[in-house]
């Protein structure tokens, strides 16, 4: 029985100095923000791995990983890993929102036509985020994304319903300051689909919400060509799109 | 992606501003002043001339068919060559149909021409095997007349230029008996033997798409693709042949799909460099060593792309002494590529300007030519493009579908959804951008210029036809009727034309540069030998001289090293002879 005893201690010694003790989230997330600081970029991302691997559906541990990615180019690497989460973690909508944004992260980097493909499977994995569970957040990131996509291609009154679905939702919450995304990119859509008139009064009800935002100062203010050119330039697919979700946490 | 690193957006911010200051300095305000008063004025006068010419594009047969046919929708090509040094530059054209004509078209003055085809002997080239693509003029064995080339998709064919008006079909005993799926041929004097080699641009591998024994011939990658044809290189021996030297000139590695290759001194060392515009991926600048080899400096120069290259001119749109390079690809509403400039920083480094400058956006664009049309010292870039103009169906979204389904082989024809009556990048309007004198910008005019027309172009040849002074414009279609655009417009600027005879240096005198001083700036001009897709202009150079009445110096660099001071009238054409100066025509 004794000798038992010390069988246990011994092991639970072994464990704990070789690291094996439970790893906590949290534990994780921070020791990947202390390696985001010092420049150990390896470090950085092993440990983004690691809390996210704990905590799946953690918006902003994918966003901050994401964050790192961009600047490693490691995105292979990320797509695959959020590839095996979503896998494990099936219900975890933000996993899937972060795994499609990894599509995103990696368009600057890729060709014309790559860009097209990582585009498509980006909103395959913001549709499964929706079905998971249809937040503001997952409407307007679907939304926005298919306003990136030429007209052509008839996906502007799908971006359209989506982003009307999240002014739904934001106008029973509480102001948050990104609410005001909903209106930039709703109005885009309506002048997308030549309908002025309501992306105006959509725009005009953004800025009576959110007063001096330059978004929306910029679109009201200018007309025919120059307002064309800056909205395409908006969308403009070799310009990386800021997928930084700390706005989300920010508390305003 | 996007070429520029951090450091070259830098370098790139520095040459513009360098430009700028170049641009006040250096230019006469006097001649801004004036050139900025011209309209440039074209009329399209190819019936009334006599040019009627419709090109066809190769049909295949079986399900696939239509696929094969908007990959090769291309072999719509001009070249422009005196054959008959009566002093008039004469039109070859091609067609790529079985059993189609190519058109030889005697220029008889005042934009009056006359078809000698089949006197001349020279419609042949499409067959069960063979598609025509592209078309040469150029002296291989220097006995001052100009034979023909015709590249096929298949064997090419080489004329030998008789003197009678005539031409002797002599690839039998020529070497150029390698079977390759060539798009775009250059002549220029690589090894500066005296002889002009020739440098193929091929774009598939050399497979016969005609009797296909697999369907995975498309591009593995629709922008990393490594499965094309790459180039290939022929030496002439001056003894009536060529051999293939490729791999000896260190040009073997290259397996990209190449749409355009075009040569000049791009590091000012004297001789004659390549850059190779390349679908569905990267395209590749070599250096000469001088040794007969080239090296790949495409990392250092211009780093890697994923774009889809459609043509390569150059030409030192800037007056700085460097020869810039100018590529189109596909800017169009579904994709946003954007063309390159490619501004020589003179230290083996280039920055794309194109947006800077106004020239990123030509839709699917084509060849494309710089050339002084108005005469102020400043070239101006015309400009072609449209893929297919069909039925009111747009192919796009049918074909964005294929390309997002995962796990798809891109290079099997199957993959491909039939494409039928549909409209792929069609009835796009034409792009003449005109040089703001200084080089630091260019402003589009092809409405008011009259050449904004929306057919499926693909080369442009340009030459002063009627021996104005002006520069003519001449512009193929795939399956449609070629143009040619007279140049009216009123009042230009003074202007030089040089045609040049090489002695020691190959007869054409191709790969000479020529430095002209006048109006307090200095302007360079190199003899190209094809440069352009699907393209030849003329070989004598043309310089616009404003209102520059005379000229402080005139120097020609020969590309047997021989340097030439000479003098010569302006406002005509002056034939200059390697050792002897000017020469009587």
């Amino acid at each position: 029985m004794v000798q038992r005893s010390v069988s246990v201690f011994a092991l639970f010694l072994l464990v704990s100095l070789a690291g094996g003790a439970p790893a906590s989230p949290e534990g994780s997330f921070q020791a990947a923000l202390k390696a985001r600081a010092a420049g150990d970029w390896a470090s950085a991302l092993a440990s983004f791995e690691e809390a996210l691997g704990l905590d799946a559906d953690n918006l902003r541990y994918g966003s901050e990983y994401r964050q790192v990615v961009i600047q490693t180019k490691d995105h292979e690497r990320c797509l695959q890993f959020f590839e095996k989460l979503v896998a494990g973690h099936a219900t975890a909508a933000n996993a899937y929102l972060n795994y499609g944004f990894a599509y995103v992260d990696k368009m600057p980097v890729a060709g014309s036509i790559t860009q097209v493909i990582l585009a498509n499977a980006a909103l395959a994995q913001f549709t499964k985020a929706i079905e998971v569970s249809p937040t503001w957040l997952a409407y307007y990131t679907r939304g926005n994304s298919y306003l990136f996509w030429p007209k052509i291609f008839g996906r502007t009154p799908l971006g359209i319903a989506d982003l009307e679905k999240a002014m739904a939702i934001q106008k029973k919450e509480a102001k948050k300051s990104y609410h005001v995304r909903v209106y930039v990119s709703l109005g885009d859509g309506y002048w997308k689909m030549d309908d002025l008139e309501k992306a105006r009064a959509t725009w005009s009800e953004g800025l009576r919400e959110f007063p001096g935002n330059q978004s929306l100062e910029a679109r009201l203010s200018r007309n025919g060509d120059q307002l064309k050119a800056y909205i395409e330039d908006a969308f403009d697919p070799s310009k990386r799109v800021d997928t930084n979700l700390s706005e989300m946490w920010a508390g305003r | 992606m996007d070429r520029p690193t951090s450091a070259r957006a830098r370098n790139s911010r520095r040459a513009l501003a360098g430009l700028f200051v170049l641009a006040a300095t250096v230019a006469p305000f006097g001649l801004w002043a004036w050139s900025s008063q011209r309209e440039i004025r074209f009329v399209e006068v190819a019936e009334k001339a006599g040019v009627k010419h419709t090109h066809h594009t190769r049909q295949f047969p079986g399900k696939n068919g239509d696929i094969l046919n908007i990959f090769t929708a291309g072999g719509a090509s001009v070249a422009v060559g005196d054959y008959d040094n009566d002093g008039l530059d004469d039109i070859f054209l091609t067609d790529s149909r079985v059993g189609g004509k190519c058109r030889l078209f005697h220029n008889d003055g005042n934009f009056k021409f006359t078809e000698v085809t089949d006197s001349a002997g020279v419609w042949r080239g499409n067959d069960e095997r063979s598609i025509v693509a592209d078309a040469l003029w150029f002296d291989y064995d220097n006995d001052g007349r100009e034979d023909l080339l015709v590249a096929r998709f298949g064997t090419p064919i080489l004329y030998h230029n008789e003197g009678n008006g005539k031409f002797k079909d002599v690839t039998a005993t020529s070497g150029l008996d390698q079977f390759a799926n060539t798009i775009a041929v250059i002549a220029f004097d690589y090894d500066n033997d005296g002889y002009l080699d020739l440098l193929f641009g091929n774009y598939f591998q050399p497979v016969n798409l005609i009797d296909l024994k697999t369907p995975h011939v498309l591009p593995n990658n629709l922008d990393n693709a490594i499965n094309g044809g790459g180039v290939t290189l022929w030496r002439n021996t001056g003894k009536g042949s060529f051999v293939n030297v490729t791999k000896k000139a260190g040009l073997d590695k290259h397996t990209g799909w190449t749409t355009d290759v075009g040569h000049g001194d791009l590091n000012n060392d004297g001789l004659q460099d390549i850059y190779l515009a390349c679908d569905y991926g990267t395209d590749r600048m070599f250096f000469n060593n001088g040794d007969g080899t080239f090296r790949e400096v495409t990392e250092k120069a211009i780093g890697f792309d994923t774009r889809k290259g459609m043509n390569v001119d150059i030409a030192d749109y800037d007056n700085d002494g460097w020869m810039d390079v100018y590529v189109t690809n596909i800017t169009d509403e579904y994709m946003k590529e954007c063309n390159m400039l490619w501004h020589n920083n003179g230290d083996g480094t280039f920055n794309d300007v194109s947006r800077e400058t106004g020239t990123c956006a030509t839709l699917w664009g084509w060849g494309a030519k710089f050339g002084d049309f108005d005469n102020d010292g400043w070239q101006d870039l015309f400009v072609v493009n449209g893929l297919r103009s069909a039925g009111k169906d747009n192919y796009i979204p049918i074909l964005v579908n294929m390309i997002v389904k995962p796990g798809v082989d891109f290079s099997d024809v199957n993959s491909w959804p039939p494409i039928g009556n549909m409209t792929w990048s069609g009835y796009q309007n034409k792009k003449l951008f005109r040089n703001n004198a200084g080089g630091q910008s260019f402003q589009e005019i092809s409405t008011r210029a009259g050449v904004d027309n929306d057919r499926d172009g693909r080369g442009i040849g340009l030459a002063d036809f009627d021996n104005d002074g002006r520069l003519d414009l001449f512009q193929t279609n795939v399956d449609q009727p070629a143009m040619l655009y007279r140049n009216v417009t009123e009042d230009v600027g003074n202007w030089v034309e040089l045609l040049l005879a090489g002695t020691k240096s190959n007869r054409d005198g191709i790969g000479a540069r020529i430095k002209l001083t006048a109006g307090g700036f200095t302007q360079i001009r190199e003899v190209n030998g094809g440069n352009g897709y699907a393209g030849q202009s003329m070989r004598r150079v043309h310089f616009g001289l404003g209102r520059a009445s005379k000229l402080d110096a005139v120097e020609i660099h020969w590309p047997s090293g021989t340097i030439e001071n000479v003098e010569i009238p302006i406002n005509r054409l002056t034939h200059l002879r390697e050792g002897t100066g000017v020469v009587p025509k």
